[in-house]
Formats: C-alpha cells, sequence, structure tokens
C-alpha cells in the first residue's frame, strides 16, 4: 500500500491554487450546489474554456480527443479542488465530460468521437450537453422508459417526454434514452441511446423551478423528432448496458467534488468558529463545536479515501462493481451532514439568503442545505444505491 | 498511489485465518472466559513459533523484520476471531517502545524472550480518571540510592495477572508543563510489592487494579530518558490506537460477515430477511462503516510504517472505529433478533467487547480533540 500523491498531483493542487487566485472574482458565491452551473453562463462557459486552455477540462482523456492522457488520480485531485475552490464551468452542462465524453469513447463509432469529442473538449457552447434518462413515470425504475423511437429508413423518429433534464436549457445535444423494442422479454433489453441536436425540430424545453426558485432541471418533450441512424450509440436494444456505465461515472465524481467543497466549507468555518466570540471567547473553544467539526473532518477523510480507491481501482483495469454506490452514499450523507453542522455553527445568520450581504461565507452553507436534497437524489437515491450495494457486493436477494 | 496489499501480506492473512479457525474457535474463546489465565499457553506458543510476537522485530532479536502494516494484518485477523490473550499487551503496548526507545542492554534482554513466547508484558498508565492526560500521573517514583521506589496504583491493566513485567507510567518531577517529569519503569510484576485486585469487566478479558506498595526499581529498568517518558506514552498510544483499530477492523469486518449469512439463511414470510429493504439497507450501512474502518487503518498504519506517522489520521481510524463497532453490533443484534441476546450466539462476544476496545488508547472523544486541533480550533 502506498497513500502518497504524486509529484505530478501535488503540482496540479497548486497550479489550480493559483489559477483560482488569479481568475476568480473575490466575492464569488460558493452556493452553486442549488444551481447546477447555470446561472450566470456566459462566465461559466468563459471558465470552461480557460479550464480547456489549460489542458485540465478533459484531462484524462487521450490526446487526439483534446485531453493529456492524465491518469484518474490526476483526474480525482483536479475534481478535488476545482470544487474546493469553486471554480465554475468545470462540468459544461454535467453530462458532456463525465459520461457523455468516455462513453462514446467506449461505445460510439469513430465519426461520433471525432465529432463529439473535440466539442466538448473545447470547453465551448457547442459541447455542453444534457442528459435524458428520467421521464414522469420512470424515476428509480429507470427501465420503465416510454419515449420511443422508431426507425424510419435511415433516421429514427423519437416521441415522448423527460423530466429532471439538467441544462436542457443550455445544451446543445442530448444523450436520449429511448425504447426501441418495446415487446423485449425484459423492460431493460429494448433500450438505446442515441444523439439528439436539441435544435431539432419537434424538441421543446420547459424550465422547472427548483423549491428556491433557481433553474436547473426542465422537462423536455420529443414531438416527431427525426434523428439520424448515425446517431444511435452503440447497438440497438443494448443501451441499459451503456446506461449502467454512464452512471458509473457519474457516480464516481460525486465524492471528489464533495471532499472538496466540503472540506473548504470546514476550513472556512473553522476560521470563522477561531474569529467569532461566544460568551467571552471564540466560538472554537466550545466543546461542542469542536466536536461537531472533528466528527465531520473524520469523514471527509473517509470519502477523500473513497474517492482514490475507486479511481485507483479503475486505473487497474478492474471493474467497480459497488464503489460508486458506497460513494455517492458517503458524500451524499456527508453534504447533508455539512450543511446542517454549518447552519448549526453559523447560528441565525444561517437563514441569510445565500446571494445577500449578510450570508456569511459566500453563502456556502445555505448553498449546501439548498442543494443536498436534490443533489442526494440525482443519479440514484440512496436507496437505489444501498440495494445495488446488498444485492452486487453483498449477494442479497433482489430486494423490488 | 497503491490499495492494494502485496503477496506476501496476502499470505499472511490466509494462514493466520486458517491458523485461528482452527485454534481459536469460539467455544474456545468461551472457555477462556471462565479460564484462571485467561488464554491458552499451548496455542501462545504455536503463535511464538509461526514468528508473530517477533513479526516486527529485527531478526537480531529474533524477528522477521516485518512492517507495522503486517503487524495490522495479523491483528486484524486476531481481532475478527477474538483472540483472547495477553498478545495486544505484549507487543502493542510494551514491545514496540522497547525496540524504539530501550537501550543494546534491554533490547538483547526482553525482546528475544518476548519472540518466542517466553515473556508476557502490559503497560500501566491509566490512574483514577482513567484518562490519559499527564496530569493525571499521580503515582511517583523517588530516587533512593541507585534504585527508584515506585509508590501508587494504576487502574485497568490489562493481562497483569499473568504478566512477568509491567511498563509503568511515573511522575518522578515537575516541570513547566505537565509533560515534563515523566519516566517508565520496568517493573518485575511478581514483585513482592506488587500487589493486583482483580476489575471484572463486560469483555471478559482481564482487567486489573495494579498497587505499587514502595516496589523497588534498579536505574537499568529505565526505558528512555528521566523525565522524557512522555513522548513514549505518545508513542505507545498512537501505535496502540492503530493496532486496537486493527482488531476492531477485523471484529466489524465479521460481524458484518455473519449477519450478512443469517440475512440469507433466515426465512420470514416465507422469504429470506436479506431480500427485505430494511434488512437489506442495514448491511449496507454496515458495510460502508467496515470499509471508512479499514481504509483510515490502512493509511494510518501505512503513515507509521513508511516513517511518518500522522497523528492526525492515527486518531481518525480510531475515532471512526470506536463507533463504526459499536454502531455494527447494535445494528447486527437487531438483524439476528432475538437469538442475536444469547449467550449462544456469538454476535454478543463482539459487542461486549466493543466497550473494552473504545477505551484503549483514547475514546472518541479524546481522538475528536486530536482532530480538532488539528483542524486550528
Amino acid at each position: 500500500m502506498d497513500f502518497r500523491l504524486g509529484e505530478k498531483e501535488l503540482a496540479l493542487k497548486e497550479e489550480i491554487r493559483k489559477f483560482a487566485e488569479a481568475e476568480l472574482p473575490p466575492d464569488l458565491m460558493r452556493n452553486t450546489v442549488i444551481d447546477g452551473e447555470f446561472r450566470d453562463f456566459e462566465f461559466e462557459i468563459s471558465m470552461s474554456r480557460k479550464l480547456a486552455q489549460r489542458g485540465w477540462l478533459v484531462m484524462s482523456w487521450p490526446e487526439k480527443y483534446g485531453g493529456r492522457g492524465a491518469s484518474l488520480l490526476e483526474q480525482t485531485v483536479y475534481e478535488m479542488e476545482i470544487a474546493y475552490w469553486g471554480i465554475p464551468g468545470a462540468w459544461m452542462g454535467i453530462s458532456g465530460i463525465q459520461w457523455v465524453g468516455p462513453c462514446l469513447m467506449m461505445f460510439g463509432t469513430e465519426e461520433q468521437r471525432d465529432k463529439y469529442l473535440p466539442l466538448i473538449a473545447s470547453g465551448g457552447k457547442d459541447g455542453v450537453w444534457c442528459t435524458g434518462y428520467s421521464e414522469p413515470n420512470a424515476g428509480s425504475d429507470f427501465a420503465s422508459i416510454r419515449t420511443r423511437a422508431v426507425r424510419d429508413r435511415d433516421d429514427y423518429i423519437i416521441n415522448g417526454q423527460k423530466v429532471w433534464t439538467s441544462a436542457a436549457h443550455r445544451a446543445r445535444w442530448c444523450w436520449l434514452a429511448v425504447r426501441t423494442n418495446p415487446n423485449a422479454a425484459k423492460k431493460h433489453q429494448g433500450i438505446s441511446i442515441f444523439i439528439v441536436d436539441m435544435k431539432s425540430p419537434g424538441v421543446t424545453v420547459n424550465p422547472i423551478l427548483n423549491y428556491y426558485g433557481r433553474h436547473h432541471f426542465n422537462e423536455v418533450f420529443f414531438d416527431n423528432v427525426r434523428v439520424p441512424a448515425s446517431n444511435l450509440v452503440g447497438e440497438e436494444n443494448k443501451g441499459w448496458y451503456y446506461l449502467m456505465q454512464s452512471l458509473a461515472f457519474e457516480r464516481r465524481s460525486i465524492a471528489p467534488t464533495t471532499y472538496g467543497s466540503l472540506n473548504r466549507i470546514l476550513e472556512d468555518l473553522a476560521e470563522y468558529a477561531a474569529q467569532t466570540e461566544y460568551e467571552g471567547q471564540p466560538l472554537s473553544k466550545n466543546p461542542l463545536v469542536r466536536a461537531k467539526l472533528a466528527d465531520l473532518a473524520i469523514d471527509l477523510e473517509v470519502l477523500k479515501m473513497f474517492a482514490f480507491q475507486l479511481a485507483w481501482r479503475i486505473t487497474q483495469g478492474q471493474i467497480p462493481v459497488y464503489e460508486s454506490s458506497r460513494n455517492k452514499i458517503m458524500g451524499d450523507d456527508l453534504m447533508r451532514r455539512g450543511a446542517i453542522t454549518g447552519a448549526e455553527i453559523l447560528g441565525i445568520y444561517s437563514q441569510a439568503d445565500p446571494d445577500s450581504e449578510w450570508a456569511k461565507l459566500n453563502g456556502a452553507v445555505q448553498g449546501a442545505y439548498l442543494g443536498f436534497p436534490g443533489q442526494a437524489i440525482a443519479a440514484g437515491t440512496a436507496e437505489i444505491e444501498k440495494s445495488i450495494i446488498g444485492q452486487f457486493r453483498l449477494g442479497l436477494p433482489k430486494s423490488y | 498511489m497503491d490499495f492494494s496489499f502485496t503477496e506476501e501480506q496476502d499470505m499472511l492473512r490466509i494462514s493466520a485465518r486458517d491458523f485461528l479457525a482452527k485454534e481459536c474457535p469460539k467455544a474456545k474463546v468461551r472457555e477462556m472466559t471462565e479460564d484462571e489465565r485467561g488464554y491458552d499457553v499451548q496455542m501462545w506458543h504455536s503463535m511464538a513459533e509461526l514468528g508473530w510476537m517477533g513479526l516486527v522485530f529485527p531478526e537480531e532479536y529474533g524477528g522477521m523484520a516485518a512492517s507495522l502494516m503486517d503487524l495490522v494484518i495479523l491483528m486484524e485477523e486476531m481481532g475478527r476471531n477474538i483472540l483472547p490473550g495477553p498478545f495486544f499487551s505484549t507487543i502493542a503496548l510494551c514491545a514496540l517502545p522497547l525496540l524504539e526507545y530501550g537501550n543494546s542492554e534491554q533490547k538483547t534482554k526482553f525482546l528475544p524472550q518476548i519472540a518466542k513466547g517466553e515473556a508476557i508484558w502490559t503497560f500501566a498508565l491509566a490512574e483514577s480518571s482513567g484518562r490519559y492526560e499527564a496530569s493525571e500521573i499521580k503515582l511517583r517514583a523517588v530516587l533512593g540510592g541507585t534504585n527508584y521506589v515506585l509508590e501508587g496504583h494504576k487502574l485497568f491493566v490489562t493481562d497483569a495477572h499473568v504478566a512477568d513485567y509491567v511498563l509503568v507510567v511515573g511522575r518522578t518531577g515537575d516541570g513547566e508543563r505537565l509533560e515534563d517529569g515523566i519516566t517508565l519503569f520496568i517493573v518485575d510484576a511478581r514483585g513482592s510489592n506488587v500487589k493486583m485486585e482483580a476489575i471484572p469487566t463486560i469483555g471478559g478479558d482481564r482487567q486489573f487494579k495494579v498497587s505499587f506498595d514502595g516496589v523497588t526499581v534498579p536505574e537499568d529498568n529505565i526505558l528512555g530518558k528521566i523525565g522524557e517518558g512522555w513522548d513514549i506514552v505518545d508513542f505507545i498510544l498512537q501505535r496502540a490506537a492503530v493496532l486496537k483499530c486493527a482488531e476492531m477492523s477485523g471484529a466489524c469486518q465479521a460481524v458484518l460477515d455473519m449477519t450478512s449469512s443469517y440475512a440469507k439463511e433466515r426465512i420470514q414470510f416465507d422469504r429470506p430477511i436479506g431480500s427485505f429493504q430494511a434488512i437489506q439497507h442495514k448491511l449496507a450501512d454496515m458495510l460502508i462503516d467496515v470499509e471508512a474502518v479499514q481504509y483510515l487503518l490502512y493509511q494510518a498504519a501505512w503513515g507509521i510504517s513508511v516513517g511518518v506517522p500522522s497523528p492526525w489520521q492515527i486518531s481518525a481510524a480510531k475515532a471512526k472505529v470506536n463507533e463504526a463497532y459499536q454502531r455494527i453490533c447494535i445494528e447486527a443484534i437487531g438483524a439476528h433478533g432475538a437469538i442475536g441476546y444469547t449467550m449462544d450466539h456469538d454476535v454478543g462476544l463482539y459487542y461486549r467487547r466493543v466497550k473494552v476496545a473504545q477505551f484503549v488508547a483514547g475514546d472518541t472523544d479524546w481522538h475528536r480533540e486530536v482532530i480538532a486541533v488539528g483542524l486550528g480550533l
């Protein structure tokens, strides 16, 4: 065993720190958890481009697709640091960098790779993707999707509705899961993935505001949308396998990003406690505050180890079975605890609007408080993730 | 980074697991709670022959020159099986500081005996408050000629009744800091003025109040430097925290395994209870706890193995395992139902030992405080 970071990773941390100090406005709101990344889209895309110019945006991709073949450990450090500094624009609408690109590299055609990967890698608006998975009647029971794609000569014609589609209002492309065989013996055997141009006739995007009035989600309607057959990803009716892979990619990055943003919140809370008077002494001397922050720090250390262990396993060429689920549960649970503990320490100020001048720590704690319930649902609820661990790691009978 | 064990380490784990499964079944564990000595002498000698006692000693002292990480692996297996006896007190609490701080005469005299399984040691630190702060050390050691005379008592001294030597933390002076003036003495446990009184515990192990009523200790039997013993106490507590964490980690895994098996076998409502999400999600939570403990443990042990021990990482591991082990046992008993509450079932053996293990080398609050200081609080 060896738990040292390499020189590359340590140097990268330092470079990102310098980048953040040079490029970020000092009063940057770090409450992005509630927004996703889409409030100040022009600013975010400008940051995406800068990250791309640095060779960071898709660092673990091969050079021919705009990356630099960085190891997944380096990628993990990058994700932790991006989140620590709250650098916006790193995810390009969430989907493209994290799973569309990697999935196209595994299952796409050479044409698809050549066309779409450089667009993502360059950090421009045409590289922004959304992902069409959930439907009104297919949430956790994802295999029940009904959006249909029917072959029509060289095209497919798509009809149906998606919901909770993050960034659809910013996206140029949609990574879309549809039903191609409604008569398959099992529900998950009739599913395929398509790449859909969001500018296609028949695509309608309606905003869904979250409970804090922020626009992250959308519902997307497909009304006789014509998609060339060359936009089918992999084989027809094999989509379920690609989807599971995409979800594993998505779940993997939750631990590093949660670690980064919470580690920053923890450090800021420790500093806040040291500078805040309470009953004649610094709040940091209060035993309850010390115990709460120590507990958070211990489990953050766990999350860090989980994040690196998963990345390490993948670099060994092993296919993770349950680790992404484990990390997602741990990350979501910690985000919840960080938000609640943070709010307890900020006290009455924790109710101040995160954007207002009254908010402490640039609104990071309120952002976490308002955002964590949503993050905990995305890419699989704790209940779904625990069932995955039960079934695939512990060998228990299927429970649903 | 590398999260894998070496082939030799995997072998060590397998051979330890096989040995203990054969030699130390739960019937033996139960028998030993009733036994006067509390451990199986025959098994103790077999362990010495396998090289376990001297695992981390250099070859010149009869050891195998293995790393602390190797010892962690061995002790995970001991914890998994609940090996009763004075291995922890002899090796973790005494042999490691002897190796680090002993002079060459002391090492030549004591370490080969330990490696051969011929000497049992224990460590006497806590006094009436039961806490691990230097301010709590009241046992006085006064110089008279070339000998020190010890006067005072120690509590919760594990396996003292079978020990040949006790490593005793005493106060030889007072300095600016409370940590100044602390000295460690190697005391003959069978000396006439050393008195023992059993402290029965819920864990079924053996702990004692040990009184030192004018016990004479020659200067040669001071470990390290006079008055500078608190550094050695720190050293011991750090290693002991990691190695107790290893035992507890193995125990956590064992409890998860037995509960997971039971959930697959136990039928209610015409199906295995493991098919119910209420049970399955409990088990998933237990697995996350188990793995959290493992990685914090391996990180802390690795730091020590490569010569950069991190008190922060050590405290994170022990604080985590203190809570996780307890939680896992409680959830496991719940998942088993009433059978888990019986004398006949193994899960209770683990649950009872939680309370003992939690206080070895620092309870959760003690380690949280180390973490808090590390956060700059």
